[in-house]
């Protein structure tokens, strides 16, 4: 009954309780939202970092790390694959020649590394092969061999041209961009810029300053064209220190939510890299490993460096630290946003209980005088505390709930700073999510918010005096 | 043996520093089975002496028995244990909760006292009956006259099974025929069932139906 009569007591003044309700409801509503974004860019962010980039493991010659040169190979590739073969917990192995080169095409030059891949084996540890946004993955069938290369390096490279077409008109509709900014590019049709400032230049022209913030990206994408099939030469230091260089067709462009990566990897054939680098099949800087479990890469990283002791063996964690760091902050800091946020509800709840136990005085006296003990008064007033707390949480959780499965699937599209997220290797669209942990860790909070808020007005119904309590008007 | 016993009670307050005497050498005693009524002027002492032989309050000096516990020096949990079982309380103002049913203020006393919740509910039920009020037992406090909320506060008092029923001013909320009914309810249990009552009023109805009336002035006993 004591449960049972918090909840009425709690519904007595329905309309300052409510508001109560709604003010922890929005609140918590805020704080989901902010947690679930958090998480859905934490984890894309770690997603995208171990599929893209860096794998569960990877495994180089100690001394590579310390000076990457092309001769700094792992020496016993083959033992490692036939041990990772046989490891249940590996889905998928891939042995890289890693090396620097300079990248030289008809119009600029740059810096880059190149990853010489099976083809196979990689689609195994890396998604690359699913980020091509033009042309195609690494084939090895060309008989001039093909490199693959990010979107960012193309633009460096100058492989991209703008050009504004009538059909292109059709795609911006298609994107759903609103039909005035495409009118307004119109004007543009037929022209063509083999530098994307240029066309910039002209877009910001034509818009208005908050749609050129707004559009302008999004317009340069679908403007460009990737200059396929044109030449690329490679220069690398082989393994005896000379300088070799090869010509290959750019023949893929892949585009991750990391422009950094985008910019400075490129991808060819193993075999081609490695008879230009003057490597045997078997010698190789890297071999990456994708686990069938992200929590299974500290055990697999662990195995392989006992029984590999003259290699390095890195998990994800420490090969990438930052990552590992967002991973593990990253509830942490929604946590604190919603404890932030509770904190400040719970002065709106101490109000509330402070203005209902003072509306009772009498009734707390009467039930005290008829032998209710102060234990049983604190928890009838914490109860109270803790199921208006709880009523606004769940609603709050509630509709956080049903807004991000629907954005969970849609996304938050943040592509007016798309730029910006790309260099920090963030997705602009983000998919939030969250878990059925970080959701009973809120409940354990707003029920820890009803504990503390009812502690002050619980304590002046304790000290209430039955006598004196009784003959309040 | 008598279910209250008084032995020279004094009672006094410090208000501002000023010593006030509120109940001066009171011996009462007070068998089972009486229906009393203790009156007098306001600042008499009445609701001081109620207060008193409910527990609520402590006499500065003298000792006070209810059945064969001393109450005067009960402290704290076993105070408020012992006001539980043994003491029933009936409020000028019914004091019920309004968010309560009828039938779940009676019962309230009743789950305090860690009565099963099937058992709870029959005896409530049948204290409703007692008081007239069966009908009721859904009924909150809102949807009830200030006589029928008496009432249930009756049978709320009767719920615990105590020694006796302290009554402040039990009808003084209450128009002539609530209040004559009420008073012929309680006259009919303190018959049928043997129910101590000890009131404290300035009704003379109340005055007149009591079997005893204990005359109290400036603090002291006048009649008993």
């Amino acid at each position: 009954m004591l449960i049972s009569l918090s909840w009425r007591n709690i519904w007595r003044n329905k309309t300052r309780s409510m508001i109560v309700v709604a003010a922890i409801a929005v609140g918590l509503f805020g704080g989901v939202m902010a947690v679930g974004i958090l998480n859905g860019w934490i984890n894309q962010r770690v997603h995208d970092s171990i599929y893209n980039e860096i794998a569960h493991v990877q495994i180089h010659n100690p001394e590579y790390l310390l000076n990457e040169e092309t001769n700094l190979y792992i020496n016993n590739t083959n033992e490692i694959l036939a041990v990772t073969d046989t490891m249940k917990d590996v889905k998928g192995v891939s042995a890289r020649i890693r090396l620097f080169c300079m990248a030289q095409s008809d119009r600029a030059t740059t810096g880059m590394v190149v990853m010489g891949i099976n083809p196979t084996e990689e689609e195994k540890v890396s998604q690359i092969y699913r980020k091509i946004i033009a042309g195609e993955y690494v084939d090895t069938t060309h008989q001039i061999p093909s490199i693959v290369i990010g979107s960012k390096a193309a633009e460096v490279l100058k492989l991209i041209n703008y050009r504004i077409t009538t059909e292109k008109m059709d795609t911006l509709l298609e994107q759903k961009l609103p039909e005035q900014i495409v009118d307004s590019v119109k004007l543009l049709i037929d022209k063509s810029y083999r530098k994307k400032s240029a066309l910039l230049k002209d877009i910001k022209s034509i818009l208005s300053k908050s749609n050129f913030q707004k559009y302008a990206d999004r317009l340069a994408s679908v403007f460009s064209e990737y200059r396929l099939n044109k030449s690329l030469v490679l220069t690398i230091q082989s393994s005896n220190g000379e300088l070799h260089y090869q010509l290959f067709k750019v023949r893929g462009i892949y585009q991750t939510s990391n422009s950094q990566f985008d910019a400075a990897n490129a991808f060819v054939d193993r075999s081609v890299l490695a008879k230009m680098a003057g490597l045997k099949p078997n010698q190789v800087h890297q071999v990456a490993i994708i686990c069938n479990d992200m929590d299974k890469a500290q055990s697999v990283s662990n195995e392989l460096a006992k029984l590999f002791p003259t290699v390095s063996v890195r998990s994800w964690k420490q090969t990438s630290p930052e990552i590992a760091l967002y991973a593990q902050f990253g509830d942490f800091m929604g946590l604190i946003y919603v404890v932030i946020i509770l904190f400040a509800l719970a002065f709106g709840i101490i109000n509330t209980m402070m203005m209902s136990v003072l509306e009772r005085i009498k009734e707390l006296g009467m039930l005290m005088a008829i032998g209710m003990n102060k234990v049983k008064v604190f928890i009838m007033i914490m109860l109270e505390s803790v199921m208006l707390s709880l009523t606004g949480g769940v609603v709050g959780m509630g509709l956080s709930a049903v807004i991000l499965a629907i954005l969970g699937h849609t996304g938050i599209d943040f592509s007016a700073w798309s730029e910006g997220f790309a260099a920090l290797g963030f997705s602009s669209v983000v998919y939030p999510s969250i878990g059925i942990i970080d959701y009973i860790e809120i409940t354990v909070l707003v029920v820890l918010t009803g504990i503390i808020s009812s502690l002050w007005p619980a304590r002046r119904a304790l000290k209430l005096n039955p006598i004196e309590a009784l003959r309040e008007e | 043996m008598a279910v209250i016993e008084v032995i020279n009670v004094e009672k006094t307050y410090n208000e501002s520093q000023i010593k006030v005497t509120a109940l001066k050498n009171i011996n009462l005693t007070i068998e089972a089975g009486e229906f009393t009524a203790i009156v007098g002027p306001s600042g008499s002492g009445k609701t001081t002496l109620l207060n008193l032989l409910g527990g609520l309050d402590k006499p500065t000096s003298g000792r006070i028995r209810v059945g064969d516990v001393w109450v005067d020096t009960l402290k704290g949990s076993k105070l408020i244990n012992f006001r539980l079982h043994h003491i029933g309380f009936v409020f000028q103002s019914y004091n019920l909760i309004p968010v309560l049913s009828a039938g779940e203020n009676v019962e309230l006393i009743m789950q305090l006292q860690g009565v099963p919740a099937a058992e709870r509910r029959k005896i409530a039920y049948s204290l409703l009956e007692k008081v007239g009020l069966a009908d009721r037992y859904k009924s909150k406090p809102s949807q009830l006259s200030g006589g029928q909320q008496q009432r249930v506060a009756v049978a709320r008092a009767l719920a615990s099974k105590p020694n006796f029923i302290l009554a402040d001013e039990p009808t003084a909320n209450l128009d002539g025929k609530s209040a004559e009914n009420l008073l012929q309810m309680m006259e009919l249990l303190n018959k049928d069932d043997g129910v101590t009552f000890i009131f404290s009023t300035h009704d003379q109805r109340v005055v007149n139906r009591a079997h005893r009336v204990v005359v109290l002035e400036d603090g002291v006993i006048k009649e008993s």
